[in-house]
């Protein structure tokens, strides 16, 4: 267990050397967040719908905040698994996919919490009908919170399974672009989940994309009541243990078949 | 003429290159695909949920898309050099060769690169105009195409000048060279909606500084017979001619800042 708490102190701290890289970010975020909001305040002033605007705009801020959780990867393995030093790792005693589910985490935490203070600030402070508004109450801010920790553990575990998917092909862009995009796609960042067509949520809701920040966002704003949330709640959990077993099983089968690339 | 022909025998060189590994060439353009496709499925299900956007309706909005993704995935694929590799070039100190050589440096950066899995990204951005051509509907004229030719060659001009400023920086080392970004990539998201749409300091931005508007939306507009701002029908040649501008701005800046280049060494 200490082996495992300090690989994500290690990787934590590392995190925290790119501040650079934070500040660029910030402001290409809060300009794109500008521009969405933009959009639907223009597709809004068309044709109104039946939930407020204030959840449209909240959604994309908090959508832009945690962007950094979703695409964040270890760079590290991805080198190792090509040059063949991923054969010092097998020597660890450790638990090699308990070892990268807890580095990814710390990447994916820190850098996503970096990046959302700020933000979430300047949003807080734009003019109403832009900015982002306060939780629908105590009890949505708590279960939101809880929400984005199954999140957390949803996207380390989704990213170690695209690993897995790595590990059998070397050449990994073609895979991890496609992985990525679909994210994007059905977690709600190029377009909130909630404006997709209304016979689709049911569905879009269920799958394992919108279990990353779709659904504590909802909680959040309150679209999905507080009565809802231990159903929420636990569809998130159980799609976090799911993706769990499915990476390890990948990964334990891989590693039998490992090919140690070397010269 | 001698450049172009240059370039061209570069741009077959490096295509025969790339096909050399044709699975993970085939794996990256579907995820090519994939990434356009999902933005095209975004503006699709905008128009499903709240038809139109003032007055510019669902054929129109599609065409403003398609005017901009081919736009943009064209300067990628064929502007390569500039857009993707020219950092790592300063940075592994690809770049001194270049300057032994007896041809410009911008030349021979074009001619290094080529993004060929763009093609897809293209091919969305074609149906999308096709889709809204039939759906506004457009009624071609020889003018109305000659600005949309004008819109789109002008238009990769602006977007490679843009880029440059990142080769700019990159120059000077100057850090954070993501706020560039902003610019080109925040020009695509916010400009593949017509620029009317938008609250005054993000039009100013995208008029002034970045003249997307002035390059892909005037002309567009004129081509869907609904000018922008009521502008007369003449803009419609000459705003895009501030691509070209931001283009040569560009270049001279650029020519300036090689003098500073200093080799990373070794």
């Amino acid at each position: 267990m200490r082996a495992y708490v300090s690989a994500f102190r290690m990787r934590w701290k590392m995190e925290a050397q790119y501040r650079g890289a934070v500040i660029g970010g910030f402001v290409c975020q809060m300009l794109f967040g500008l521009i969405l909001v933009g959009l639907y305040r223009a597709l809004y002033f068309s044709k109104p719908q039946p939930f407020p605007f204030g959840q449209v705009s909240t959604y994309v801020w908090l959508q832009q905040a945690f962007f950094r959780m979703l695409l964040a990867s270890d760079g590290d393995l991805l080198d190792k698994i090509r040059t063949g030093s991923i054969a010092y790792d097998l020597c660890r005693p450790v638990h090699l996919y308990t070892y990268y589910y807890v580095r990814v985490m710390a990447q994916k935490l820190l850098g996503s919490l970096m990046r959302a203070a700020p933000m979430l600030v300047f949003a807080a402070l734009l003019p109403p009908g832009w900015g982002l508004l306060p939780p629908a109450g105590p009890g949505a801010f708590l279960t939101a919170l809880l929400g984005l920790l199954l999140g957390l553990l949803c996207v380390c575990a989704l990213e170690n399974i695209t690993m897995a998917c790595t590990m059998r092909t070397l050449d990994s862009r073609g895979m991890q672009a496609m992985m990525n995009l679909l994210m994007m796609v059905l977690s709600g960042n190029v377009l909130p989940l909630t404006l997709y067509p209304d016979s689709w949520q049911r569905v879009i809701t269920a799958l394992p994309y919108a279990q990353l920040l779709d659904a504590p966002i909802r909680l959040y704003t309150g679209q999905w009541l507080l009565s809802d949330a231990p159903r929420i709640l636990l569809r998130q959990g159980a799609w976090a243990l799911a993706l769990i077993a499915a990476g390890r099983f990948f990964w334990h089968r891989n590693q039998k078949r490992l090919i140690v690339q070397g010269g | 003429m001698d450049t172009v022909k240059l370039y061209l025998r570069s741009m077959k060189m490096l295509l025969r290159s790339q096909m050399q590994y044709p699975a993970s060439f085939l794996m990256q353009t579907l995820a090519q695909l994939v990434m356009e496709g999902g933005e095209f499925l975004a503006v699709i299900l905008i128009v499903d949920r709240f038809e139109s956007l003032n007055q510019w309706t669902a054929g129109n909005l599609f065409f403003f898309f398609g005017l901009m993704s081919v736009t943009f995935y064209l300067t990628e694929c064929f502007g390569r050099g500039v857009t993707g590799a020219f950092p790592g070039m300063v940075r592994s100190g690809q770049l001194d060769t270049l300057l032994l050589r007896p041809r410009g440096v911008l030349t021979q950066v074009l001619c290094s690169a080529i993004d060929p899995r763009r093609i897809t990204c293209i091919a969305v951005g074609v149906a999308a105009l096709v889709i809204g051509c039939q759906m506004s509907p457009v009624h071609w004229t020889l003018l109305k195409a000659l600005a949309f030719a004008e819109s789109v060659l002008f238009g990769c001009m602006m977007l490679l000048g843009l880029f440059l400023i990142e080769s700019v920086l990159c120059i000077h080392s100057v850090k954070s060279v993501e706020l560039v970004n902003a610019l080109t990539y925040g020009g695509r998201s916010a400009c593949q909606y017509p620029i009317d749409i938008f609250p005054r300091p993000l039009r100013a931005l995208f008029t002034m500084v970045a003249p997307f508007a002035l390059v892909l939306h005037v002309p567009a507009a004129y081509i869907l017979d609904k000018p922008l701002y009521g502008w007369p029908g003449f803009a419609a040649f000459l705003c895009p001619l501030s691509g070209a501008a931001v283009f040569g701005v560009m270049y001279l800046v650029f020519q300036r800042a090689m003098r500073f280049y200093r080799s990373t060494g070794s």
